[in-house]
């Protein structure tokens, strides 16, 4: 096994029920445990509003934690985000640029990749036009090919496995799933099974901002199929 | 602080500038026409309509509104950034220091625009450059920590507040009028003068009209108080920004 890079105890988030001083606050996450270690590909499965993508911002360090405790190493976390930052204004060469350096990339380091970037992108000389001339595919796969520079010890993946055309589909899945190859620990929320069931290797189970049930996926998924199922034929 | 936020302030700063300068047809013209069209409203009304003013009003006024507006824009636009910029807050893990900051910077850029054109106006009116000039760093770095304080106090909290923003403006206003921006403030009360001498605004107009209009050496002491007031107001502001920055990204949208 792996070296822990984080874990989490009795994790809970709230956050503020309007945007008023003195307004109340509701719990997105309960009390969250669960400990991943080097290497893994954890997969968070849950109902939607379960606080899923709550805690993988919570392990991007967005969020602060507002009871238990987060134990971390060295290690760093990214969210894997599309788009971030982006100006329209800006050529796609200036919007990698920013988003890159948005992301916790070094300038040089971007600056080096960008003709990385304007290839897989597939922009051509549409890469030093304002983004504000571009289709919203165009945004997307600049802001794809951008993010996937990024390289943490942890990257957290929100539902963004596939942008663009069926065949940017593809290749965007493609190179993330060569990432997993490689060895990269992932943390994964998505509402695709399939996904979850071909790409993970460990689960975490979420209901209610509550971690009900962490551990290898054959495990994870029966208990939770078999509480689907439950529900759906309950009284 | 990082390397990779200072470069992301710094390319953000240009990314701010570049991108205000495609947003209109004359780009960069306005950068100087916006204020000066202000400056000729305000010299307008007050000279020519009102003759509120001694031989050298224009001198006076320029400088005052120059020192003044880039004052003001620090604070209002350095202001609103973290509220402006909650969607991007609760997506990246950014020191949100950074929103006001670029803000402020990329106004600062701007205001070295508009000294250009009234240092021209200056000489070209029997204001010429003096060694006095030499105080101008200083009295530009002691300006920005002021400016750069109040923003971030505002800054820190109108995402908690956003109505505060109906009030900052007009308190802005009173402020301007209340600090001899457009007209010199000889014939108030001595109390009220005391008071106003406090005001930290007022101060910094009177350095720089002296250094420019007269080039005369800034009443040292005054520098000095109002570069002590400046430090701290930046630094009380920075650590509200700081004490506050883990509830921006769980306000509600």
């Amino acid at each position: 096994m792996g070296e822990v890079l984080v874990q989490l105890q009795n994790v809970g988030v709230a956050f503020s029920a309007q945007r008023r001083v003195g307004s109340g606050r509701f719990w997105a996450l309960e009390d969250v445990s669960f400990t991943l270690r080097q290497g893994e590909r954890l997969g968070v499965i849950g109902r939607n509003g379960a606080g899923k993508s709550t805690l993988l911002r919570t392990l991007a360090g967005i969020l602060q934690p507002d009871r238990g405790t987060i134990r971390r190493t060295e290690a760093s976390f990214q969210l894997l985000s599309l788009a971030l930052g982006f100006v329209p204004h800006l050529s796609g060469r200036e919007n990698a640029i920013l988003s890159g350096l948005m992301i916790g990339l070094r300038q040089r380091d971007i600056v080096a990749r960008l003709p990385a970037i304007q290839e897989f992108s597939e922009l051509g000389d549409f890469f030093d036009q304002p983004i504000a001339t571009y289709s919203s595919g165009m945004v997307m796969r600049l802001g794809f090919s951008v993010a996937i520079q990024a390289e943490p010890d942890v990257l957290l993946i929100d539902e963004v496995l596939a942008v663009g055309d069926a065949e940017f589909q593809e290749k965007s899945g493609h190179a993330l799933r060569e990432r997993m190859r490689q060895g990269q620990t992932v943390v994964l929320v998505s509402h695709s099974e399939t996904q979850v069931a071909s790409l993970c290797d460990r689960l975490l189970w979420v209901e209610h901002g509550r971690s009900v049930l962490e551990g290898d996926r054959d495990s994870v998924f029966e208990a939770y199929h078999r509480d689907l199922h439950h529900e759906t034929a309950g009284p | 602080m990082r390397l990779h936020v200072l470069e992301l302030i710094r390319f953000s700063t240009y990314a701010e500038l570049r991108a205000e300068r495609s947003r209109s047809y004359l780009g960069l013209i306005w950068w100087v026409a916006e204020p000066a069209m202000m400056m000729a409203a305000f010299w307008f009304v007050f000279a020519v309509v009102l003759k509120s003013s001694g031989p050298d009003y224009l001198p006076f006024l320029l400088i005052g509104l120059t020192m003044w507006q880039w004052m003001k824009s620090c604070i209002t636009h350095g202001g609103y950034a973290i509220w402006s910029n909650l969607g991007l807050i609760r997506q990246a893990r950014i020191p949100v220091i950074v929103f006001p900051l670029v803000q402020m910077l990329a106004d600062t850029v701007k205001f070295f625009y508009i000294l250009a054109l009234l240092l021209v106006i200056l000489w070209c009116s029997g204001h010429p450059p003096s060694p006095a000039y030499a105080a101008l760093p200083l009295l530009f770095l002691a300006t920005f920590l002021f400016a750069a304080g109040v923003g971030f106090c505002v800054a820190a909290v109108v995402p908690l507040l956003p109505d505060l923003r109906f009030v900052i403006e007009q308190v802005l206003t009173f402020v301007m009028f209340l600090s001899g921006v457009v007209f010199a403030l000889d014939q108030a009360s001595p109390p009220v003068r005391e008071i106003i001498a406090l005001n930290p605004v007022a101060s910094l107009i009177d350095a720089s009209r002296a250094i420019l209009m007269r080039g005369e050496w800034p009443d040292a002491m005054a520098l000095l108080k109002v570069g002590a007031t400046s430090t701290i107001v930046c630094a009380l502001g920075m650590a509200i920004v700081y004490k506050l920055s883990p509830r921006y990204p769980k306000l509600a949208a």
